[in-house]
């Protein structure tokens, strides 16, 4: 009698682990299959190559913030660069501005933009031109001076021709040999031409970090740096009224 | 006392609960077995109907994908074809740019130029002006002095360093304009 129920003990478990091992071992059944699995939001959706040079009207930031300058004098005509640093604000060289009877900026575009006031810097080579017309870009300012070896690249108008982007490094800094600026001034291998005066220099990310003034005998470029240009900016007495002929 | 004689169970009662208990085990055994088939009988129609679903929809998908394919290598195709207007535009728009800067430049210099002619021109007006009154002068000492005996000699002399001091500054003012036309 007591082995009797002791089997039926056994038996009972081993149904019962039969049934519960088997459940385990079972398929479950399936799920039913949803409506619609696309994504409502894509994941990991990478922009179109050459996405990144999108603009308004296919002109990159660089080139739509640079100005050409027509000096105008009363016995003789120049041409420089200048570049925006707001909407109604262009930085240019003192010497592309100087002994002018009337100024005329031009955009990358062709567009004529209505110059104001003019006014230069005593202590740099360095002039602020303020246009009643609306600029159509213009670029921030970089955090610091840029260091040797930091990629250049100066978007101007060199001999007066068309709007040239060229790209070079930063070779260190120099005494200024015209003797325009207070300080050192940046030397780099971007290559400029005379009509490049006031062209806008540039680092990887587009911000400035100078303005060209000068070319040096061997075809090296000569730069505002952009601490001299940020110290004149914030001296309210660093610009005086440019004077004309 | 006399003790009863103990008496065994009998065995032949133990064969039936034994096949009693086989008969229960079985039966459990055989429900068992019928509920897992039952259940996997379940389990496979379940699979191939949704196998069939999801082939149907993968078949759907799949020709979706071909047709967006399509449509993104025509899209594609109309992306190059605009990128490449787009970058012909701005050419033609700085190489347009650069030519009516070019024009304004010229123009400005022939601006200059002119205002330069012009003040070259009344220049040489004013010196042949002068010249001219030069001429005169001396002509008209000519005749004073024809007849010198008319006139006090003092109004000759004073007549005549005026006319001198007027050839000179009109030769001066032609010599300036030479030189000015030789630059």
């Amino acid at each position: 009698m007591r082995w009797s129920a002791r089997s039926r003990a056994v038996l009972a478990g081993l149904v019962l682990t039969g049934t519960l091992g088997g459940c385990g071992v079972l398929p479950p059944l399936p799920d039913p299959v949803p409506g619609d699995i696309v994504p409502s939001t894509p994941v990991d959706l990478s922009p179109a190559a050459g996405g990144d040079a999108l603009s308004p009207d296919g002109f990159d930031a660089v080139e739509r913030m640079a100005v050409r300058i027509r000096n105008v004098g009363c016995e003789e005509l120049s041409t420089g660069s200048g570049f925006a640093i707001d909407e109604h604000t262009l930085i240019t060289n003192k010497h592309v501005v100087a002994d002018s009877k009337d100024l005329e900026v031009s955009t990358y575009d062709g567009h004529d933009i209505t110059v104001g006031a003019t006014s230069t810097a005593g202590l740099a080579d360095l002039a602020v031109v303020r246009t009643t017309d609306p600029l159509p870009s213009h670029p921030e300012l970089a955090q610091a001076d840029p260091e040797r070896g930091d990629p250049v690249t100066v978007v101007g108008y060199p001999a007066g021709g068309e709007l040239t982007v060229t790209e070079g490094e930063v070779m260190g800094t120099t005494r200024d040999p015209l003797n325009a600026n207070l300080g050192e001034v940046l030397l780099t291998d971007a290559p400029v031409e005379p009509g490049s005066s006031g062209s806008a220099a540039l680092d990887d990310q587009g911000r400035v970090i100078g303005v060209v003034y000068a070319k040096t005998a061997d075809d090296n470029s000569l730069l505002v740096p952009l601490s001299t240009l940020q110290d004149m900016l914030a001296d309210d007495t660093a610009f005086t009224p440019a004077k004309g002929c | 006392m006399t003790e009863a004689p103990v008496v065994a169970a009998p065995e032949p009662e133990r064969a039936p609960r034994r096949r009693r208990g086989g008969s229960r085990v079985l039966a459990i055994v055989l429900v068992a077995t019928i509920a897992v088939g039952a259940y996997l009988w379940l389990t496979t129609v379940r699979w191939q109907r949704t196998a069939t679903e999801w082939e149907t929809k993968a078949h759907g998908y799949a020709d979706e994908v071909a047709s967006l394919r399509l449509q993104l290598d025509g899209a594609n195709a109309e992306l190059k074809a605009a990128r490449d207007q787009l970058s012909t535009a701005t050419s033609r728009i700085t190489d347009l740019a650069n030519e009516k800067a070019q024009l304004g430049d010229e123009n400005v210099a022939s601006q200059q130029y002119l205002d330069y002619q012009t003040q070259v021109s009344a220049a040489a007006a004013t010196v042949a002006s002068a010249l001219g009154q030069c001429v005169s002068g001396q002509e008209q000492l000519v005749g004073y002095l024809k007849e010198a005996d008319q006139y006090e000699p003092a109004d000759l002399a004073r007549y005549e360093r005026e006319v001198n001091a007027l050839c000179a500054d009109a030769e001066d003012a032609n010599e300036a304009l030479q030189r000015e036309l030789r630059q």
